[in-house]
């Protein structure tokens, strides 16, 4: 089963994201915020990760970038989870590594199809 | 697939109602610091994830109102914008709102006072620096509107493109974690692929091919309806990682060819794109069918179409969160607790004598994990108090804008716990202590100089541990409390005689006594037709006292005891009669045996008993509860403490409640045990001198003691009647009828 780890301080919106996502059929591992992820991230490899930008601690962007420095990142979709529809933050995210995004307001259905479009 | 979310609407009303509050401490925290970005951006988060949520559930007001709040607080948190005393305050009247729109599920119509709110902030915002904020605004609904109108889009068969793409991914494309495989499927979506060709050129022998490097590039002849921009998005995420570029080849194909294509094409399109894109040919070429009508079909199903469902009750204050780590101790228990009696009830199976010894010990074992589990479940229940704190900067924050004083508050002890029920209970009373702290305690500026103070007041909001108590303390640096105005006020209402002689510190402790305000025009702000007796009664039934010390000029602190939690105490159990009573042990503070020559009457307190110079008025427990008396019992008035039947002596226990001793006379003592506190039904008269009652060992049923309560009522009034009283529920009238004693000489 393919492994999603999803970031975001918000704990109704982590829950939703993970309730969709095993739904679709993924393993879901969650993150409160940056640090948080990145700690996970040294144990455990995942297939996809999801994140929110505005978190505190380490924000999304920040993460991104520490992510991808992890060679078991290093190639995985990255995607963004945000209510910003600035196009300075996709900018950002984009530099940062990211592979795509999903702007809330959060649709299950629409998250899976994002996902589909970056997953392998 | 059709997901339904409603179930997590509660958790994020929930949630949402805890950013609101942390919104509200940091907006308050803001106005001595208004540069604070760290507080700023918390700030934005929590407005920043009510907006998240709400739309996920369709409440579309709430969305409209935080997106509103959320350009001022990104204007502020980018240090745009001042944090200004205008700002702060609205934003404080914007989390009132908040607060409103969550309260009603943030589901209705937006309301009049958010909609003016709304044109507040944006009137603010567009006044400050209009060109920034106008900026921003429309580079947003630009974005938000550009993604709309693609995806409902209904494309029409004239719009029928032919495109060529050129794909060449920088050899790091793999770094930004895409596969463009991945890309050339998806750009396959949008249309009906008639060409793919795979440039292989530069593909290195096997010995220096790096794996993680890519080294193909594509050309894509497609035939879409979907305009160019579309094409492009595809590849948004790889721009800067690949040269795209996305031409119109005819731009003028018409539905004939359209119709051509969708005949000629082969099926398999997605499978053969990948699968020659895979081969590695240098040169393939292949051609798909359409599914365009197919895709057009599927407008994007709008996130507010879905409608929670309904009946749900608003973010839950019965439920509890809990840390992890105090879950899985619990559950590590409970585990200890089944092995413990698997074991024990193996032996019990195979009993044979000998193994008596160790019974007893798995029975040991047994119990020590109850007592800890028990320990632990009670743990959960546990909160900070701050939680509640919160709130009242607030509170102060409001009185002082109202009023024009200066008020600061400070709170120490925050992280101090507190059971969950008894918090819940704790909020009304410690608004009331200090809305009068602020309201009647500290007094105007003007005044506050002229008698040497600083202008700006200072209420202390404290909470510790003190002798296994929770105490809270609110104190002010205000005018104090004035004796002799207290006695004034107490004589005009009728509380006490005209002559009554009571110290200081008993005529200040007259402000708990129902009917009693010291402030003749009563203020807006605490004048709620509450008074200090509701705070003392509400303390009260969280089995904890009230008082008040206070210096006239220097200010007032009140003191609130509590247990630490309602539903477990320590408890000595002793016997009256041929009943069994638990008293809280907290409020035990020595027990002493009785004899007659330490016993003395005093006129106005009845029996007292005379213990290192103090006389403690004496409470004969037999008769209170209305016990048969025998001949010379010592529970009779008059009678001689003389030894009972047994030969035991009996024995007076001195508690103490509220900064007043007392001395119950038992039979016996039995000892002390933990004891659950049940309550007492409902729809049982609330019976004053019991707190509830607890199941002994042996299955019976025994009352538990409320000290505080009795230590209120009047024993020498108790002692006059001259039935013995029959019931708790007539003692307690008695107790209440005359409060203060006609000439106020048993309230001690």
């Amino acid at each position: 089963m393919r492994k999603v780890l999803i970031v975001d301080d918000s704990v109704s919106m982590r829950q939703m994201v993970s309730f969709t996502l095993r739904q679709g059929g993924f393993e879901v591992i969650e993150a409160e915020h940056g640090q948080d992820a990145l700690n996970k991230l040294q144990n455990t490899v995942v297939d996809l990760m999801i994140t929110d930008l505005n978190m505190p601690v380490m924000d999304g962007i920040t993460l991104i970038q520490n992510a991808r420095k992890l060679p078991a990142m290093r190639t995985k979709p990255i995607l963004m989870l945000t209510t910003e529809g600035l196009a300075s933050k996709k900018e950002q995210g984009k530099a940062a590594g990211a592979s795509g995004w999903i702007v809330k307001p959060f649709d299950p259905e629409k998250l899976l199809q994002t996902i589909a479009k970056v997953l392998p | 697939m059709k997901i339904d979310l409603s179930q997590f609407r509660q958790l994020f009303l929930q949630e949402s109602a805890e950013h609101v509050a942390s919104m509200e401490a940091k907006l308050l925290e803001l106005r001595a610091s208004p540069d604070d970005v760290e507080l700023l951006n918390a700030i934005f988060r929590s407005a920043h994830s009510i907006k998240g949520g709400a739309g996920s559930f369709g409440l579309n007001s709430l969305v409209r109102f935080t997106h509103s709040l959320e350009d001022m607080l990104d204007r502020l948190r980018s240090l745009e914008m001042q944090a200004t005393e205008e700002v702060i305050g609205i934003l404080l009247q914007s989390v009132d709102t908040l607060h409103g729109l969550l309260e009603c599920d943030g589901d209705r119509e937006m309301p009049a006072e958010a909609a003016a709110l709304i044109g507040r902030i944006d009137a603010l915002l567009t006044s400050q620096s209009p060109d920034s904020a106008t900026g921003k605004h429309d580079q947003q609904t630009a974005t938000t509107h550009e993604s709309e109108d693609l995806s409902h889009k209904q494309p029409e068969a004239d719009d029928v493109a032919i495109y060529r793409i050129e794909f060449r991914p920088d050899p790091e494309i793999f770094a930004s974690g895409t596969n463009p495989i991945v890309l050339l499927r998806n750009l396959a979506q949008l249309g009906t692929v008639s060409s793919c060709e795979l440039h292989s050129g530069s593909l290195p022998t096997l010995r220096d091919l790096d794996a993680s490097r890519c080294y193909l590039s594509w050309t894509i002849e497609m035939a879409s309806v979907r305009p160019v921009e579309e094409l492009h998005e595809v590849f948004e995420f790889v721009e800067h990682l690949a040269e795209i570029t996305v031409e119109r080849l005819d731009t003028q194909l018409d539905t004939q060819l359209d119709t051509q294509l969708d005949t000629q094409l082969a099926t398999h399109r997605e499978a053969a794109v990948e699968n020659k894109v895979l081969s590695g040919a240098a040169q393939v070429k292949t051609t798909a069918a359409s599914d365009v009508p197919a895709k057009q079909a599927s407008p994007r199903k709008p996130a507010a179409a879905k409608k929670p469902a309904g009946g749900e009750s608003n973010a839950g204050s019965s439920s509890i969160r809990v840390p992890i780590d105090k879950v899985d101790r619990l559950i590590d228990l409970v585990g200890e607790l089944v092995i413990a009696h698997v074991m024990t009830a193996q032996m019990v199976e195979d009993f044979e004598p000998s193994l008596l010894p160790r019974l007893r010990e798995s029975v040991a074992a047994m119990e020590r994990n109850t007592r800890e589990l028990h320990e632990r479940v009670m743990a959960v229940r546990m909160l900070p108090v701050g939680t509640v704190f919160q709130r009242y900067t607030r509170t102060v924050y409001d009185i002082a804008q109202s009023t024009g004083k200066q008020i600061r508050l400070e709170m120490s002890g925050e992280e101090t716990e507190v059971d969950k029920s008894m918090l819940e209970m704790l909020g009304d009373p410690l608004t009331h202590l200090i809305r009068n702290a602020a309201d009647h305690g500290i007094e105007d500026p003007e005044a506050r100089l002229a008698a040497g103070k600083a202008a700006e007041g200072l209420i202390q909001l404290r909470a510790f541990h003190r002798a296994g108590k929770v105490v809270l303390e609110i104190a002010d640096d205000g005018a104090g409390i004035d004796p002799e105005r207290v006695r004034t006020k107490a004589i005009e209402r009728g509380l006490i005689a005209a002559d009554a002689q009571l110290t200081d510190q008993q005529l200040r402790m007259l402000i708990f006594e129902p009917g009693f305000s010291t402030r003749d025009a009563i203020s807006d702000l605490s004048g709620r037709g509450v008074g200090m007796d509701v705070v003392k009664r509400n303390i009260q039934q969280l089995s904890g006292t009230v008082t008040v010390q206070s210096v006239k000029g220097e200010g007032s602190t009140v003191t609130i005891e509590l247990p630490l939690t309602l539903a477990i105490l320590e408890g000595l159990l002793v016997r009256v009669g041929d009943r069994t009573l638990v008293l809280p042990l907290l409020a035990v503070i020595e027990t002493v045996p009785l004899r007659d020559n330490q016993i003395m009457r005093v006129a106005s307190q009845g029996e007292v008993v005379v213990i290192r110079d103090e006389s403690i008025p004496l409470l004969r427990l037999r008769r209170y509860l209305g016990l048969p008396l025998e001949g010379t019992d010592a529970n009779e008035p008059g009678g001689h403490f003389a030894d009972d039947a047994a030969g035991n002596r009996r024995l007076a226990v001195i508690v103490e409640a509220g900064n007043r001793k007392i001395g119950l006379v038992v039979d016996e003592l039995l000892g002390q045990q933990q004891v659950v506190v049940k309550s007492l039904e409902r729809h049982l008269r609330k019976i004053d001198g019991l707190m509830g009652a607890t199941i002994l060992g042996d299955g019976r049923v025994a009352p538990i003691v409320d000290v505080a309560s009795i230590a209120d009522m009047n024993l020498f009034s108790l002692e006059h009647t001259s039935q013995p009283l029959a019931s708790f529920s007539s003692a307690a009238t008695l107790g209440k009828q005359n409060p203060i004693g006609g000439n106020a000489h048993a309230m001690v």
